[in-house]
């Protein structure tokens, strides 16, 4: 039998003449790896068992409201929903969404900035806004799992449970989508870009995460002091200070619901258009400080 | 000189009232350029400009005939960039990284995955690709940092001291990639404060002080100064007077005698002054004039 002979042959460097999809492909690129950042992907395990927790704390309700509604079809076919619908939904993850942001924000903004990375970014087609928007972007795609995955699949489930064709349900309930789509989209823009911003301007991700539960949650608590405290001129005005009930007000407004006594917001007398305008001026501020930020550094 | 490949014109930089750079004007051609001065000379505010990650206070610089403010995009499509500081993200894979860092140059996802594998396998990680790269060593470190410089297979790739911190044998590697680049096709702008780094790698010198240009041109024409030692047994004055009067310049430490002549060759003048003479030698050779003795020279003279 004869030897199977070889030949190595030494390709040195080989030039790339392919196809370059510049600036385009940049932030696409930095939009997928804050994505995969926030996942915990291409990490070891332990940086991904926040997420997928909380990821399915988000979900999980969902999948059993939809369960235990069928079994409770089936004992009393015309019986309402115990578990509310998709309005109620909202407030029910609120706080796991919430919990969610601050851990999300600051691991995309701060290990960047720590480890030199930035300088990385500052040599390729991709300038300092397109960074902030694609790790924005990439924030709200993440977000787009918690907030809108949940809520489609009570969409589909209830529809099924409910209608005479699965079909025929979900062209009736086709009303609710952009109802969910917005709300979605109201609880992303109050969250995230306060986060943003904090990251964005600390050294450590702890401190980063604390500082916003801070001013997200206590802060609350002492807004609704002030508000309450009525011989303080202008009191009512620090019910805008009330950052995480804006999206809970608007919510309402969007599903035609009476807002609650419970709201700071309503409490004070103010419109459900005026939290809308707050959370859009809080984000757009926000935002803003973030691109300045990072115009500096880049 | 061909087309250049960086030019700059009255480029000045101040950080508030420190200036940085004043007026550089240069042109420099494709190749391997090296940029030496000490810390502070000016070397990274220069290539951060070229980058068009500062903006000039005063001044042009264009990098492939681009202006760096109008076109930073197009310029940055077609460079790489080794900075001196860390840039490595510690918990992640030097694949992962390197694929990352193709994509974010503007290569589609496959190509991206090829290319880091190629680049990981041309400067020796390819053992290392699946570590976190909070494990490596500082050579390690190094030279990953100059795969994710070329990953993308840049035009023309900037090092900022790309041998800071390295021991002798991580020196002698990082080296031979530098030196193998321009065989690869990609033009090298190498900053460092060693200059012997820049002799054994650069065939053009650019030399910065205070955020001056000291000097800027071919490595051949700074150090072609060819000067012959001589150490002798005998008495040196003969010697010396007979070079002197044949138009050498001479100059002696106890028996060494180094001999330069404007216009002829030293090294003939030395041999005939000795049979002239008989004066009697222990050895006698060469000695080129080192990038660091121009750069002390020129810097003296100012």
């Amino acid at each position: 039998m004869t030897a199977r002979r070889g030949v190595v042959y030494d390709l040195g460097y080989v030039r790339y003449d392919g196809p370059r999809l510049g600036r385009r492909g940049a932030v696409t690129a930095t939009v997928r790896d804050g994505m995969f950042r926030i996942l915990g992907f291409h990490r070891k395990a332990r940086y991904k068992i926040l997420p997928f927790f909380l990821l399915a704390l988000a979900v999980l309700p969902a999948v059993a409201f939809v369960g235990f509604s069928f079994l409770l079809s089936n004992f009393a076919p015309d019986a309402e929903s115990p578990f509310g619908g998709h309005a109620e939904y909202f407030s029910l993850i609120g706080t796991t969404v919430l919990l969610f942001v601050a851990l999300a924000a600051p691991e995309l903004l701060i290990p960047d900035r720590r480890h030199g990375v930035l300088s990385v970014y500052s040599s390729r087609p991709l300038l300092p806004d397109d960074y902030v928007w694609a790790r924005f972007g990439a924030l709200l795609a993440v977000l787009s799992l918690f907030l809108l995955v949940p809520q489609f699949l009570m969409y589909i489930g209830f529809s099924a449970l409910t209608g005479e064709t699965l079909m025929a349900e979900l062209i009736a309930r086709a009303g609710e989508l952009p109802k969910i789509v917005l709300t979605a989209a109201v609880y992303a823009l109050a969250y995230a870009p306060p986060a943003l911003l904090i990251a964005a301007y600390t050294k450590r991700k702890a401190v980063a995460s604390g500082v916003y539960l801070a001013v997200m949650l206590v802060g609350m608590g002492l807004v609704a002091g002030v508000v309450q405290a009525t011989v303080l001129p202008g009191h009512r005005f620090a019910a805008l200070a009330a950052l995480i009930e804006h999206p809970n007000y608007v919510r309402d407004w969007i599903y035609g619901r009476s807002a609650t006594q419970e709201l700071i917001v309503s409490q004070a007398g103010f419109a459900p258009w005026v939290s809308a305008v707050m959370i859009a001026a809080v984000a757009g501020i926000s935002l803003l400080l973030v691109v300045r930020r990072y115009r500096r550094s880049m | 000189m061909d087309r250049p490949a960086i030019e700059t014109r009255g480029l000045s930089h101040a950080y508030g009232s420190v200036v940085a750079l004043h007026d550089v004007d240069l042109q420099i051609p494709p190749g391997r350029v090296g940029l030496v001065g000490a810390n502070g000379a000016g070397k990274t505010t220069l290539i951060r400009i070229l980058l068009g990650m500062l903006t000039p206070t005063r001044g042009t610089a264009e990098v492939f005939g681009l202006d760096t403010r109008a076109y930073e995009l197009e310029v940055r499509a077609r460079v790489g960039y080794m900075p001196e500081g860390n840039c490595l993200p510690p918990d992640q894979t030097a694949a992962d990284f390197l694929i990352y860092a193709a994509a974010l140059g503007g290569l589609p996802s496959r190509a991206a995955r090829q290319r880091a594998s190629d680049v990981l396998t041309l400067v020796g990680l390819e053992e290392e690709r699946f570590r976190p790269l909070g494990g490596f060593s500082t050579g390690m470190k190094q030279r990953t940092k100059l795969a994710q410089a070329i990953v993308h297979d840049p035009e023309l790739v900037f090092l900022d001291e790309p041998t800071a911190g390295l021991d002798p044998e991580g020196r002698e590697e990082m080296l031979e990639l530098i030196s193998r680049l321009g065989s690869f096709g990609i033009d090298v702008l190498v900053s460092s404060h060693v200059l012997g780094d820049i002799e054994r790698t650069c065939d053009w010198v650019v030399m910065l002080e205070g955020g001056r240009v000291l000097r800027s041109g071919p490595l051949a024409s700074l150090v072609d100064v060819d000067t012959v030692e001589v150490d002798l047994i005998d008495d040196p004055e003969p010697l010396i007077a007979v070079l002197v009067a044949a138009g050498a310049a001479v100059e002696r430490s106890g028996t060494r005698l180094l001999v330069t002549a404007d216009g002829k060759d030293p090294f003939l003048l030395v041999r005939d002054a000795l049979a002239d003479t008989g004066t009697g030698i222990r050895s006698m050779g060469p000695r080129s004039t080192s990038l660091e003795d121009v750069f002390l020279a020129v810097e003296g003279s100012r």
